[in-house]
């Protein structure tokens, strides 16, 4: 399902070298879809080609606003956010995990290769590892896999240990193992029992909470919740911290229409902007 | 300095004007280099799309309601979507008047677009408050004012449903300020023509319409409404076939221009509004969706005037309107034109 010359990025020239070093500026182009691989139960890894310049500064948590709807449509009106899975500045492509959800996503996740799909990013700020953090627990909810698997390579690639946790009610809905660096320990848990710890990979994390230096962690709020409770007792002073990734409907993704705010300590934010990442103790639930 | 300060009427070097003043009866005029404007809302201050596309290029913008005091808007979430549609409840969220002129007037005063502000409050007083504090500011090119807000001296009667009360928002922001003042009209009012041809009287230079329609959408799995607060504007092109009529009547009864908005997706969009009777069009909800599609608007606006041989944006306005009516019409025919669409 590889089709190479399915619509190389268009308008790679407006793409400015990015300002400050590693935040790129946002840009509205086009790309053509040039793989679709099933992954994760009912979701695919899209792959789209674009502009060089821009894949090759994206960083884990940045996130594109696909439109998902024909030229000739109207539905769904507004854009729909989704995270960079993964970035391969040698094909100049970029991957997004999609679970078809409501009609945006199953619209995308029904698109042959070869589709050109209009595309707005990258957006948002990123996860940030800290300097001296040599241990790495990124904890995933569902297609939450998607920017930890972009940072997980990041995380690889500077020599720092990682253990990746995911949970899911069954095998089926656990990211395949293929799909993570080698490097990586993965730790998973399924409600059933049909892979891994039997019950929510909050109840082994345990010793790993002790090990890390930094916590990652994205899907649903919920997950953030018993997240937060689980680790609770074991965190010293706030350490390790936790950086995760928040959900919300989006309209612009640039800041303007301020439908995906936040409530933090340090006021209401705009989260496709100032977020989507945050520190768990900073966000006000 | 720039070709939009060109006299009316005057060709461009391509040979096709696009340029159009929106207060005509305004010492300090408002003409903008073309018709296409960012709408409120829809646009943020400017900057959020300052990376994404030529800001400057744009006709005009108008920037995010601000209020006297700053409000922290409504809970989440803010918004929905509907067939063709989405609305919004975001609540007004914006740092008040005194933060918003500390940041906002300075950066757009080095800008070459025009920024517009649009103003909302809940009393006479405090728009008139809001417009003389503008007035002191660089930067601003004009004033547009949100009728569609609720007045509390009036138990929360929305004051764009009353013409009496709109023109009395307009005669006091009008006392406060000579800059160009825009009444943007709510299409919840009863009799919107009406509501026009006060705030003309009352001194508007230009009106703008319209602002977004009341709505909701369940969540039938939930069985609670989607937006936690409940009702929300409606906007996108679900609404558009009834901003176009608006126009077309508001058009018809009053003098000054008219600024159309609602749905506009691109240039056929577009197109209508101006036969309509529309000197200048707002675009809102299409920019969260496709930001370019303003640009390449003025340039297709442009192309197609050289293709149909029109030379001034001004052959076109209008155009739709019945011929004898064109000239001079009164508010008893516009009367009439409502009420041949209510019995229709
Ligand atoms: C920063 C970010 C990154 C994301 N990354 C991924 C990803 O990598 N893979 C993936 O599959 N999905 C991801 N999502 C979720 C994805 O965007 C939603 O699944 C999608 O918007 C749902 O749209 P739909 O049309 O499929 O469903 P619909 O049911 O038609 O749409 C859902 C409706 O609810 C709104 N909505 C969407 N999400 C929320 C929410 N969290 N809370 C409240 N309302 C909401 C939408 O605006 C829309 O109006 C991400 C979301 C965000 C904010
Ligand atoms: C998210 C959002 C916020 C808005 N905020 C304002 C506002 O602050 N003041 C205002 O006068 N109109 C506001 N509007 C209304 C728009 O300016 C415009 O009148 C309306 O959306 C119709 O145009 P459209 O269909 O092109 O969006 C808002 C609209 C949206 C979608
Ligand atoms: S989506 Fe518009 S401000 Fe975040």
């Amino acid at each position: 399902m590889i089709d190479p010359e399915a619509g190389r990025a268009e308008r790679a020239d407006q793409v400015p070298a990015g300002d400050g070093g590693s935040v790129v500026r946002a840009r509205e182009f086009v790309g053509g879809i040039v793989a679709v691989e099933p992954a994760m139960g009912d979701s695919l890894l899209l792959t789209m080609s674009a502009p060089e310049q821009m894949v090759r500064q994206l960083r884990a948590g940045r996130f594109f606003e696909v439109l998902c709807r024909d030229d000739a449509s109207y539905d769904p009106l507004l854009r729909r956010p989704f995270s960079v899975f993964r970035s391969d500045p040698t094909a100049s492509t970029l991957t997004f995990l999609v679970r078809p959800y409501g009609r945006g996503s199953a619209w995308l996740a029904e698109r042959p290769v070869g589709t050109r799909l209009d595309v707005l990013g990258p957006l948002g700020n990123t996860y940030e590892i800290p300097p001296r953090a040599r241990n790495l627990l990124l904890v995933a909810g569902g297609v939450g896999a998607a920017p930890l698997v972009m940072l997980a390579d990041e995380a690889v690639r500077r020599g720092l240990s990682v253990t990746f946790a995911m949970g899911a009610a069954g095998a089926a809905g656990l990211l395949e193992p293929s799909l993570l660096p080698s490097e990586v320990e993965y730790v998973v848990a399924t409600e059933d029992g049909s892979k891994g710890h039997r019950g929510y990979v909050t109840e082994v994390l345990a010793d790993y909470v002790r090990w890390a230096d930094q916590i990652f962690a994205c899907g649903p709020e919920p997950m953030y919740r018993s997240l937060r409770a689980a680790i609770q007792p074991l965190r010293v002073g706030g350490k390790p911290p936790v950086q995760i990734s928040i959900e919300r409907a989006m309209a612009c993704g640039v800041g303007a229409c301020l439908a995906c705010v936040v409530e933090t300590r340090h006021g209401t934010q705009a989260s496709c902007v100032d977020g989507p990442v945050y520190d768990l103790d900073e966000v006000i639930w | 300095m720039t070709e939009g300060r060109a006299p009316r009427g005057t060709p461009a070097a391509a040979g096709i004007d696009l340029s159009v003043d929106l207060a005509p009866n305004n010492p300090h005029e408002l003409r903008l280099s073309n018709p296409v404007i960012a709408a409120s809302g829809c646009f943020g201050y400017g900057q959020e799309y300052a990376g994404v596309i030529d800001v400057q290029r744009l006709g005009a913008f108008v920037s995010k309601g601000v209020t006297p005091l700053p409000r922290r808007g409504n809970a989440m979430p803010r918004i929905a979507e509907g067939p063709a549609g989405m609305l919004n409840a975001i609540g007004l969220q914006n740092p008040g008047i005194r933060g918003f002129v500390k940041k906002y007037p300075r950066v757009w005063a080095n800008w070459r677009v025009p920024a517009l502000v649009n103003i909302s409050a809940e009393s006479v007083e405090d728009y008139a408050m809001m417009a003389a504090v503008l007035d002191e500011e660089p930067g601003i090119a004009g004033i547009e004012i949100n009728v569609s807000c609720p007045n509390v001296a009036q138990g929360g009667y929305c004051f764009g449903w009353d013409a009496e009360m709109s023109a009395e928002v307009t005669r006091a922001v009008r006392a406060a300020t000579t800059l160009p003042v825009i009444v943007k009209l709510s299409p919840g009012a009863v009799d919107i023509v009406g509501v026009a041809l006060a705030v003309e009287e009352a001194g508007a230079d230009a009106v703008s319409l319209i602002n977004t329609l009341v709505g909701m959408a369940i969540d039938v799995k939930r069985r609670r409404p989607v937006l936690a607060n409940v009702t929300g504007g409606l906007s996108g092109p679900a609404i558009k076939p009834v901003a176009l009529r608006m126009v077309y009547q508001v058009a018809a009864a009053v003098r000054v221009p008219v600024v159309g908005m609602g749905g506009i997706m691109g240039l056929d969009d577009a197109l209508e509004f101006f036969l309509a009777g529309a000197s200048a069009i707002q675009v809102g909800t299409a920019i969260f969706a496709q930001p370019g599609m303003v640009i390449r608007l003025i340039d297709g606006l442009e192309a197609w005037m050289a293709k149909e041989g029109v030379a001034s944006l001004a052959e076109i306005v209008g155009a739709a309107q019945p011929q004898e009516k064109s000239q001079v019409v009164g508010a008893e025919d516009a009367d009439l034109a409502l009420g041949a669409v209510a019995a229709g």
